[in-house]
């Protein structure tokens, strides 16, 4: 009878002895910082299968219990929720969170590309800002913007992120040109240029002079109110109106003038235009 | 008189708009498709147009749609169609990994709360917390490593392509970020 109690206690005590081996147990930190390694400690003995399911991982390897999982930086540089799964029999899990690191780049968009003069809130930046691993930084951030013409002062003004974004909106200045924004954090700069373009002709004049049957116009220099000279290729349309009608000639501006010339049969009235802008009109006579 | 009366009818049309779009959600709920609300009230700096709103909510639920028949199947070439970016690339980097690990994942999905936060001025990114509910289980081979249930947050960024919008960036948060 001894002998009977003796092995089932001996058999009663090995099974919880190997119960108690195949128990696991994982214990990360609840956040780390991504690119940066750290440890997972275990509990438990003989081997298992460890999981590391992320974002963009899904890690399967053989590990020894009651050893540290060594997780390196390249596992957890993506930022978000993370599974690590030990199976022995059964399986536990613990999961974590990583952070995005510092602010290490940023995505600036800047816009339109062109933009007329003396425009109210035209341009328009929003900027991005990530970790060197591409996570958005959730923790606000100062962004600086460097706004400068070429032969202007350069003024800065500051963005606090939310979610990592930061944006704001402006005019655009007087002076046609180069317009230069920085975006900057840190030691990370992102530059953006736009280009102001002279806005619609301001003051548009024309003068005719007779050549035989033919009259030849010419603008004077065509500008903007703010006195930018729009650039070539602008088109510029005259208008002929007389007994046989209506025609028009649309000619592009060169070194900030346009010509043409009408072949006159009679009295004529012309008239010029650029964009939504009207010039001057002119009569002139021919022999009928 | 007459363009006056003309000009405060389309005024008031046009509060009226956007008064409208400002009190509702929109909501995507297709047979096949997850469903996700699209709540747009406190949006900046811009108000988001009903059409876009209609676009990002179906391409969002669409996007959600690919993600979990991709895992499912560590298939890669649904992966083009609603993703880019960075989260074109992670996703693809996952399943990749997936497939080499013989693992799969899950998506149960019953449904996102979703809210436009950021809407840039020139309408060319979105920006959304999505408040999830998804169970989510991982499988190695026929055998289940771990199943969860709890709610999960995403902060996204979606931009316009040609014909739709893509997601750009889906990262899971914590509970404090929003």
């Amino acid at each position: 009878m001894r002998r009977i109690l003796l092995i089932w206690c001996l058999m009663i005590g090995g099974f919880a002895l190997s119960m108690r081996a195949q128990e696991v147990e994982l214990r990360a930190p609840s956040k780390v910082i991504a690119g940066a390694g750290f440890a997972i400690a275990t509990t438990g003995h003989g081997s298992a299968t460890f999981y590391l399911v992320g974002p963009n991982r899904a890690l399967k390897r053989t590990i020894q219990l009651g050893q540290e999982i060594t997780i390196s930086g390249n596992d957890v540089a993506v930022s978000g929720l993370y599974q690590a799964i030990a199976c022995g029999s059964p399986c536990a899990n613990t999961t974590f969170q990583v952070l995005p690191s510092a602010p290490a780049r940023l995505s600036f968009l800047l816009h339109p590309s062109r933009v007329p003069v003396s425009s109210g809130n035209a341009i328009n930046a929003t900027t991005f800002v990530f970790d060197r691993f591409h996570n958005t930084v959730l923790k606000s951030a100062k962004v600086d913007f460097h706004v400068s013409l070429p032969d202007g002062p350069t003024m800065t003004r500051t963005g606090q992120t939310t979610r990592g974004i930061t944006w704001f909106e402006m005019g655009s200045t007087a002076k046609q040109g180069r317009l230069q924004i920085i975006a900057a954090i840190g030691e990370t700069a992102e530059p953006r240029v736009i280009q102001q373009v002279a806005s619609d002709a301001c003051g548009l004049r024309m003068t005719a002079v007779p050549a035989g049957r033919y009259v030849k116009l010419e603008t004077s220099a065509i500008r903007d109110c703010a006195g930018n000279p729009l650039p070539d290729g602008t088109i510029v349309s005259f208008t002929k109106t007389d007994n046989a009608g209506r025609s028009t000639i649309d000619t592009p501006i060169k070194k900030e003038k346009a010509t043409a010339q009408f072949e006159l049969t009679g009295r004529a009235r012309i008239s010029v235009a650029c964009g939504v802008a009207l010039g001057n009109e002119l009569e002139v006579g021919g022999r009928p | 008189m007459k363009p006056l009366i003309l000009a405060s009818t389309l005024f008031a049309s046009a509060c009226l708009l956007v008064a409208h779009l400002r009190d509702t959600s929109i909501e995507v709920r297709a047979a096949s498709l997850p469903k996700v609300i699209l709540n747009a009230e406190s949006i900046t700096p811009r108000a988001i147009e009903q059409r876009t709103g209609e676009m990002v909510t179906h391409n969002y639920a669409q996007a959600w749609q690919d993600m979990a028949a991709c895992v499912e199947t560590n298939r890669t070439d649904l992966v083009n169609d609603y993703f880019t970016g960075e989260a074109k690339a992670r996703l693809t980097h996952l399943i990749s990994d997936q497939r080499k690990s013989g693992l799969r994942t899950h998506y149960e999905d019953r449904g996102h709360e979703v809210k436009a936060v950021f809407y840039s001025a020139d309408g060319g990114e979105i920006q959304l917390e999505d408040r999830a509910q998804v169970e989510v289980q991982i499988f190695d081979g026929q055998k289940m490593i771990y199943s969860s249930a709890s709610p999960r947050k995403y902060l996204v960024l979606m931009t316009p392509g040609a014909d739709r919008w893509y997601v750009r960036s889906l990262e899971s948060v914590g509970d404090e970020t929003f």
